[in-house]
């Protein structure tokens, strides 16, 4: 007999949820985020309702498998979604604090999808405020202009400084991000350096402007292990100096567990668990959680047990699954439950959320199905 | 670079005398010379021309000799700056083409220019513009002008320039114009006439370049880099300019070598219609009536133009793009 | 709750809405072209024009080569409804023309007389022609009276009737763009395959030919080889001269298909299924043939697609120039001689009909080659 209760009986409604987010304190709050995508094919739901709270200060991890919507929501976040794709519904708050000269604090909220994406307040808020580093380093930088010539662009657009301190600043950057020769690199084009170089550097750019949200959609996914164990260290490393908060895109389990205090699992556009790190790795709740974890590899384990994966694919992004998206692929499936509705989040713990029907009854009702 | 230049220039070289070669024959393909017809017409009409003058003729021009001997003692001339007779004209040729081949290369580089500026206008604007009024009835303008023969739009727009404007236009200069010396009014008068064998030949070559800017530029803005200037904040039209555009330029400098064949060859049978005084009327009289020097040495020149434009267009595209400037990295 | 939730036994498997994923290749591409618009107008547009010129001889009321000194440079027929009741009916009707010269111009004025009616009739007796091997006098319009022809289009320099030598210049300039491309792709496929397959000696000859050929400006390499060949005669007809031309138009044309397809070769050479072909023992050819040239197969479709609209330029510019097909032949390039300058185009401006044939051709065809190319593409959206 287990000893800890199974919390079926969950808070789940909207007041408790905006207390609980109200006693930590986060930067960007996200509500049922629904970004889709109008196709010749058909309707692409990428984000179907996401929920999400990212606390200051802190690393928050989004892992899912391809096509689940981890990058959507980061594109959504700072309005770079492409056409065919849109914001359809849902909010998008930025809780902006700035500190004066002097010393004041000054809060204020701001809703980013009120904003229009070429507005100049969203692009002012995109780069200086919220950065964001891509997967590719390769293809992430313009071939034609140099690193210095990129990086100066970034600082040049955000801060009132002579284009002979932008230049200036980003060698500091290339210097600040471990970048051997920083000032000769400021003259070199992309072509001229590695893999781990132009990641850095792409680093240097996001940062040059002192943002407090970094997005990383999977920064370290082109590299080889040993280069992303440099970068990893070096994004910790940064973190910690500057107090910034990021959100970290991979569908790396082991980089998770090293770099993040809180992780988002999705699956299909929706969050379905949500915890601190160490109780996702040790107290999983959501069958596909546990059928991730399940999935990689372990050190030390009997060479003739096979690997274990998740049954089936992930389906079709233009299919329509009625109820809990998971429920063909799940071995906790529940026939006449998890296939009505959508469950509705969850809290089984005070920092641990998921989606599932083992711990609640409750389920929602989807606009636009 | 220079190296890169250097080899360029030496493997020209060996090209340009393939060229000759090539082009000798083809031209000497058809039986006779226009020597012959000439002395048989001639003699026909009871006539007759110096012997001595005929033998001069025949010995500096080998006329009776195998091809090799002809085109060596053709090709020999070059360095005097001698392409051989006319027979048609009776004057030497480089008398004759060397005012319209600078004429001709001219109103080429003209086009070439004009074609160039408005395709990536045309081509940036339907391609951040897709699915507008505009863009369809840019993509109607571009399927025409890829779909007409120029000599067919120069005939066209002769035809209503004359009946709504009342203007001259054919050849480069209205006939009061023709013989004076070149002042504001008669470049003003030049400008006026120039531009109607610029736009007929531009036409097609615009269609077809900006629907490769327009494809290069849809492919470029799918670029992770767009994406990453965008998330820095970059504003939009920075982004296209600077950073799209820039890119997508690079596959259509490749192909500025390309367009130009197709200029030359408008110009040429644009100025047969337009009555100009280009290489273009020359070259085809002297191919019907077997004046070989003459259509030999344009054939040569045109090539010859050729090269060197396609010569120029790779250095351009390596000042341009930087990884075939410093060798790839 | 966990443990009364049971395992369902049987595999649980969501029926996909979208059936993208269970079409082959081809029907997929199939599919993507018949959603293109303009590529549907090309094709079936491009159809309806081949069976028109094919029809030729029956559809125009006249032989397109028979002359009319009485109606040089005349115009396009007045056709009316109104009969010689003056009311407006079904019927169609056309006038005798009387050529009057005018004192003023000195030109030949071609008024309509309309005191006598000359009705139109459908399948009317005319001039013989041969068609499919197939001897007839029926054409499908015309009129009893032999006196009185319909001339839809106009005369041109020798008083012939203009449709009727459209629709036959039409046979020429429509086929040249299939044969010139058909010999293309032989030449282009052939000597790209074996340049790309074999590199090294074969390569390198090939590389520098196609240099050679692309060194020179088209249009003029086109005239001068043209002029090379021998006038019409007994021995060489003009029929011979049409193939020949068609000869010399794909013969600058196939360097460019070459070049593309060497790339393509090369790259699959060092493709994994090349090598585990190579390995399980086939043949070069086998490679070539069965493996390699199905994967190029759509792009060599595509580039041979795009290139017929510059062949049908080609042609009409050489033949435009005097240098392309010659009498007793016609094609539209050569229709337009007659257009060369202001004073015929003024007077005459029917005589520029078939440079709007041109345009409609080697439009359809163009729209024809861009839907290939998007529907074969796997990238486009």
């Amino acid at each position: 007999m287990m000893a800890e209760e199974k919390v079926t009986t969950a808070t789940t409604t909207k007041a408790a949820e905006e207390t609980a987010a109200r006693a930590v304190d986060n930067i960007l709050t996200i509500r049922n985020l629904h970004t889709w995508f109008f196709t010749d094919l058909g309707i692409s739901r990428a984000l179907n309702g996401v929920n999400l709270n990212v606390p200051r200060g802190k690393v928050l991890g989004i892992v899912g498998e391809s096509g689940c919507g981890k990058s959507v929501t980061s594109l959504s976040i700072l309005r770079l979604v492409p056409r065919p794709g849109r914001i359809v519904s849902g909010e998008i708050l930025l809780h902006r604090r700035r500190k004066a000269p002097d010393g004041t604090i000054t809060e204020e909220t701001i809703d980013l999808t009120k904003l229009h994406p070429q507005s100049p307040e969203m692009r002012a808020i995109r780069g200086a405020e919220i950065a964001m580093i891509f997967q590719e380093p390769m293809t992430s930088l313009n071939p034609c202009y140099t690193i210095g010539n990129q990086i100066m662009e970034a600082i040049l657009l955000h801060q009132e400084v002579s284009k002979r301190e932008a230049w200036e600043l980003a060698g500091d950057m290339l210097e600040k991000v471990g970048m051997p020769n920083p000032r000769q690199v400021l003259s070199r084009y992309p072509h001229e350096l590695s893999g781990g170089m132009r990641q850095r550097a792409m680093i240097a750019m996001a940062l040059s402007c002192e943002p407090s949200i970094l997005i990383a959609d999977e920064p370290t996914t082109a590299l080889d292990v040993t280069t992303e164990a440099q970068i990893l260290d070096l994004m910790r490393d940064l973190q910690a100096e500057i107090g910034m908060t990021i959100i970290y895109i991979t569908h790396n389990l082991g980089v998770i567990a090293q770099m993040c205090d809180e992780v988002a699992v999705m699956y299909l556009g929706r969050v379905v668990e949500r915890a601190g790190v160490e109780d996702l790795f040790y107290d999983p709740k959501h069958p596909y959680t546990k059928a991730l974890l399940d999935s990689i590899p372990h050190v030390g384990s009997r060479t003739k047990r096979r690997l274990a994966s998740i049954r089936g694919v992930v389906p079709d992004p233009y299919a329509t699954i009625s109820g809990c998206p998971f429920h063909p692929r799940c071995d906790a499936y529940m026939p006449g439950k998890c296939d009505q509705l959508v469950p509705a989040p969850a809290n089984v713990a005070p920092n641990h959320m998921v989606r599932c029907y083992l711990y609640s009854d409750e389920g929602e009702v989807e606009n636009g199905r | 670079m220079v190296s890169y230049i250097l080899r360029r220039l030496g493997y020209m070289a060996i090209l340009i005398v393939l060229v000759a070669v090539v082009g000798f024959i083809i031209i000497e393909l058809p039986p006779g010379s226009y020597l012959e017809v000439e002395l048989t017409r001639i003699r026909a009409l009871g006539g007759d021309i110096n012997q001595a003058m005929i033998d001069a003729l025949k010995q500096q021009y080998g006329v009776d000799q195998p091809l090799h001997i002809r085109f060596w003692k053709w090709i020999s001339g070059f360095v005097r700056g001698d392409f051989g007779l006319s027979f048609e004209y009776w004057t030497p040729v480089n008398q004759l083409i060397w005012l319209r081949l600078w004429y001709t290369i001219f109103t080429s580089l003209l086009t070439l220019v004009f074609q160039w500026v408005l395709a990536i206008f045309i081509g940036v604007y339907s391609a951040t513009h897709r699915y507008s009024l505009l863009d369809y009835l840019i993509t109607v303008l571009q399927f025409i002008g890829l779909s007409m023969p120029a000599f067919l739009l120069a005939l066209l727009l002769m035809v209503i320039v004359h009946k709504t404007l009342g203007w001259h236009v054919s050849g480069f200069n209205s006939p009061e114009f023709q013989d004076l010396p070149w002042n504001w009014a008669k470049i003003v008068d030049f400008a006026k006439h120039v531009w109607l064998p610029i736009v007929v030949v531009g036409a097609n070559g615009t269609a077809w370049l900006s629907r490769v800017m327009r494809a290069n530029l849809l492919d470029v803005l799918n670029m992770q880099y767009v994406q990453t200037a965008r998330s820095k904040g970059v504003r939009e039209n920075v982004v296209i300019w600077k950073h799209a555009v820039r890119n997508a330029i690079h596959p259509l400098i490749m192909v500025l070598g390309a367009s130009l064949p197709a200029i030359i060859s408008g110009q040429l049978i644009v100025g047969v219609v337009l009555n100009l005084p280009t290489v273009g009327p020359l070259y085809f009289r002297a191919l019907m009536n077997q004046d070989m020097y003459l259509a030999a040495s344009i054939l040569m020149f045109l090539t010859f133009a050729l090269l060197i434009g396609n010569l120029l267009a790779d250095i351009l595209l390596a000042i341009v793009d930087p990884r075939i400037r410093l060798g790839e990295g | 709750m966990a443990e009364t939730a049971q395992v369902q036994s049987q595999e649980i498997w969501v029926e996909p809405i979208s059936k993208v994923g269970q079409y082959s290749q081809w029907k997929l591409m199939r599919m993507r072209f018949a959603r293109n618009k303009l590529a549907m107008i090309g094709s079936i547009g491009l159809l309806v024009l081949y069976i028109i010129v094919a029809l030729a001889p029956f559809l125009a009321p006249t032989d397109y080569m028979r002359q009319n000194q009485d109606y040089v440079y005349g115009p396009p027929s007045k056709l009316t409804f109104r009969g010689p009741d003056g009311k407006l009916g079904l019927r169609l009707y056309t006038h005798p023309v009387v050529t009057q010269l005018n004192p003023q111009t000195y030109r030949w004025d071609f008024k309509p007389d309309t005191t006598k009616f000359e009705p139109v009739v459908l399948f009317a007796k005319g001039d013989p022609y041969t068609l499919f091997g197939i001897k007839s006098n029926i054409h499908l319009f015309g009129t009893r009276n032999s006196d009185v022809r319909i001339y839809l289009l106009g005369a041109d320099s020798l008083g012939r009737d203009m449709l009727a030598r459209i629709l036959m210049g039409g046979r020429i300039s429509m086929t040249v763009g299939l044969l010139g491309v058909a010999l293309t792709i032989v030449f282009g496929t052939v000597f790209g395959t074996a340049s790309g397959y074999y590199g090294g000696f074969i390569d390198d000859m090939m590389q520098r030919l196609v240099e050679l050929i692309q060194a020179f400006p088209t249009v003029p390499l086109w005239a001068a080889l043209s002029a090379a060949l021998p006038n019409i005669s007994e021995e060489f007809t003009a029929l011979d001269r049409y193939f020949l031309i068609t000869l010399i138009l794909s013969l600058v044309n196939w360097t460019g298909l070459a070049r593309q397809l060497r790339a393509k070769v090369m790259a699959y050479n060092r493709a994994d299924f090349t090598m585990a072909a190579l390995a399980a023992g086939a043949s070069d050819a086998r490679v070539i043939f069965v493996h390699m040239m199905p994967n190029a197969a759509s792009h060599i479709i595509v580039v041979a697609a795009l290139s017929i609209p510059g062949m049908i330029l080609g042609e009409t510019s050489l033949s435009f120039l005097g240098l392309g097909i010659l009498p007793p032949l016609v094609s539209w390039g050569a229709l337009l001689r007659d257009a060369q300058n202001l004073q015929t185009v003024m007077t005459a401006p029917w005589l520029m009909i078939p440079g709007i044939a041109v345009v409609i051709a080697v439009l359809l065809f163009s729209f024809l080659g861009d839907g290939l190319r998007d529907a074969v593409d796997p990238y486009s959206i």
